[in-house]
């Protein structure tokens, strides 16, 4: 461990922030947030809009630079090693954006080509589009023809494919029905059996107690609590969570 | 990884029906263009060298005639069209190409095309020049505005940067993959130009083959400035939207604003007399003289004549002293046609040369220049014809003037040559520039041309660099 500190599960953190601040002209977005997710951890951010959860999301990848502090994938700064540290991410957005004149296939093919994988097999992609709950015919059709669930998986297929160290995922389960948000726990929880670290932005209070370890509350760019998903109950999750963001506090 | 981005921006280009329909329209309109060009150069060349050999075979059987009758009767030249001259027929419509030399008098070019046509008639004649010109820039516009933006807005982009890929990376697959798509419609097109330019007579110079690729050479850059500046747009605009919108404003300026007003500009600058005015300015200073050049005096030519024989009757000349005097009168009209046309010329050549300065301001002036220039149609090489027929003009002229000199008397007016004498004249033999004395004349064209490919990548790299996803 070089540049990071340890987890609170004792291994090396795989994703880590260290005071990390961003303000958009005067207003904080993010207020100094300390977090470090290790190896097999789902950390869920909970929070209402604007309470800074995307924001953080959006430092890890890179997208925006911090106004202070530093954000850490693997102990590396995503600041001073942005192409190292987006190659041991996958990224999940609320609303997976794919090419809509390509197949399941080609769309996977391409970005985990881009991702480091070089050139898959097909018969691979299919059983990595499958292993995401995609129907193996669906995956040599056009994505112009995909539900949201279904391009929602080929998302999920292009982070397996990534084998990256760790995921970021902002509400991924927004908009897809029960089902479809309960075969996307099922696949978190494979990858993070696999020793991926996982964080999540999530608005979905009963997804978050189902699939995470730990929460952590944000609200106006503020980490005001964080608890350990095996502490609480979903009714206790929901009384913490309201108390926390009742309008206590307005940004700074 | 830049061969998977090409890959996948080629694929996703060519399965979309935009692309696979304004592709076909420009492809169509390009081959069509070409094989037309083809088809009016092939028959124009026929008829010029129908009408040369009739006029040739004119002035071998005039019959018998005084010289100067037969310096009268006067001859055709026709400018022969270079191998090239199908992709672009540059100034030829404007200027003529035919040419009647007789004596005393530097006549302009005749044929012009441009003359006889409609309004409705210009704008149906396209050609290949102005589709590469004008229609492949707009095709590359219409293919790459939301290379960036609209990934941006489909959100695409985030996914993609999240890969870890580069942005150079990116930029450069997304140009290549829209330059193979591209090159669907360009590559037969480029065929169909070299089969064309095999099978057509090569015309009067060394290096059509060379000239040709000289010329696909500086397309490619031409197209190459559009694609980074698309790029750099792209990379940069708010939405895909004002991408497109100031694209088109480039499009316009740079195919129709900018070269309507570095022509008008020009003209401004380096006036130059209208056909009428010119032609009285000839005529008075034919007339009268100009300056140090004044008209032949007959009888000083005559007394000099007496002088120089020693005899003091032109009876007892053993020359015609009409004929001397008649080349005088020659001598005298070619320096008025050398300072008037030599002005003229040099005014268009000023103007060319600002033009090729105002490129700076748009690429599509370059590239009509240095494609009129291989075509053998500009300005240049038109003043290039004129020079070598008005030179045979005045051998034709001297022939003619020396026969009836040193073949007759004084005041003998019967004196008639024959065959013999039309038949040894020398047909005109015209040999076009190499490409050297070409690219030599354009070398300001090729300059700018140059500093829009090296500026539009390095804008684009530079833009690139800045784009952010979202």
């Amino acid at each position: 461990m070089t540049e990071s500190q340890e987890s609170h599960t004792g291994a090396a953190p795989l994703l880590e922030a260290r005071g990390l601040t961003k303000d958009y002209g005067g207003t904080r977005a993010l207020d100094s947030l300390d977090l470090a997710i290790a190896p097999g951890e789902v950390y869920c951010l909970l929070g209402p809009n604007g309470a800074g959860k995307t924001t953080t999301i959006n430092l890890f990848l890179g997208f925006v630079a911090p106004s202070a502090g530093q954000a850490l994938v693997a102990g590396l700064n995503v600041s001073t090693h942005d192409r190292e540290s987006k190659r041991r991410l996958a990224y999940i957005p609320e609303q997976v954006m794919l090419y809509r004149n390509l197949s399941g296939i080609e769309n996977l093919e391409y970005f985990a080509a881009l991702g480091g994988q070089g050139s898959l097999g097909r018969e691979r992609l299919v059983e990595i589009l499958v292993e995401a709950g995609l129907d193996g015919e669906a995956a040599g059709r056009r994505v112009s023809t995909y539900s949201k669930g279904m391009r929602q998986k080929v998302g999920i297929a292009i982070a397996i494919a990534k084998e990256a160290d760790a995921l970021l995922l902002d509400e991924p389960t927004s908009g897809l029905d029960p089902t479809a948000s309960s075969e996307f726990s099922a696949l978190v929880e494979r990858l993070r059996n696999r020793g991926v670290a996982v964080l999540m932005a999530t608005h979905d209070l009963f997804r978050a107690k189902d699939t995470g370890t730990r929460v952590g509350i944000m609200h106006y760019g503020r980490l005001v609590t964080e608890l350990s998903t095996a502490e609480v109950g979903h009714a206790d999750l929901e009384r913490i969570y309201l108390e926390h963001v009742s309008d206590n506090g307005g940004p700074r | 990884m830049i061969h998977h981005i090409v890959r996948k921006e080629f694929a996703d280009m060519i399965r979309d029906g935009r692309f696979r329909w304004s592709a076909i329209l420009v492809g169509s309109l390009l081959l069509v263009s070409l094989a037309h060009g083809w088809v009016q150069a092939r028959k124009a060349s026929q008829e010029h060298a129908a009408a040369q050999a009739t006029a040739r075979e004119h002035w071998e059987t005039q019959g018998e005639k005084n010289p100067h009758s037969a310096a009268h009767y006067g001859v055709y030249a026709f400018k022969p069209r270079l191998a090239l001259s199908f992709v672009d027929e540059g100034v030829d419509p404007f200027t003529g190409t035919s040419v009647w030399l007789e004596a005393h008098r530097q006549n302009d070019f005749l044929l012009r095309p441009a003359q006889d046509v409609t309004a409705a008639q210009r704008i149906g004649a396209l050609t290949a020049a102005q589709v590469l010109q004008h229609l492949v820039p707009l095709l590359i516009i219409l293919l790459t505005f939301g290379a960036f933006a609209s990934e941006r807005e489909r959100g695409t982009l985030r996914q993609l940067v999240a890969t870890g890929v580069g942005w150079r990376e990116l930029a450069l697959g997304k140009a290549l993959g829209a330059s193979g798509a591209l090159a669907l419609l360009l590559v037969p097109a480029a065929v169909a130009g070299a089969t064309a330019l095999v099978v057509a007579n090569p015309g009067p110079t060394a290096s059509p083959v060379a000239r040709g690729a000289v010329l696909a050479g500086a397309y490619l850059a031409y197209f190459v400035v559009f694609l980074a500046l698309s790029l750099a747009v792209s990379a940069r605009a708010r939405s895909s939207r004002t991408a497109l919108v100031f694209l088109l404003a480039v499009w316009v300026v740079n195919g129709l604003v900018a070269p309507r007003v570095a022509v008008d500009l020009s003209k401004r600058v380096y006036a130059t007399p209208s056909a009428f005015e010119f032609a009285r300015t000839v005529e008075r200073e034919m007339a009268d003289g100009v300056e140090d050049i004044a008209p032949p005096d007959r009888a000083e030519s005559t007394q000099r004549l007496l002088a120089e024989y020693g005899v003091e009757r032109v009876e007892d000349l053993p020359i015609n002293a009409v004929g001397v005097y008649l080349q005088e009168s020659e001598e005298f009209s070619n320096r008025i046609f050398d300072r008037n046309y030599g002005a003229l010329w040099d005014a268009f050549r000023r103007q060319g040369i600002l033009q090729e300065v105002l490129a700076a301001a748009a690429p599509s002036i370059a590239v009509r220049t240095l494609s009129m220039g291989l075509a053998g149609t500009d300005v240049e090489q038109h003043r290039h014809f004129a020079e070598a027929a008005e030179t045979y003009r005045r051998d034709l002229m001297r022939q003619m003037n020396g026969d009836m000199t040193e073949n007759s008397l004084t005041g003998d007016f019967s004196y008639a040559a024959g065959a013999e004498l039309w038949e040894s004249v020398p047909p005109l033999e015209y040999e076009a520039p190499p490409l050297g004395w070409v690219l030599g004349n354009r070398i300001l064209s090729l300059a700018v041309l140059g500093a829009w490919l090296a500026g539009a990548v390095l804008l684009a790299s530079a833009q690139v660099r800045r784009a952010e996803v979202a």
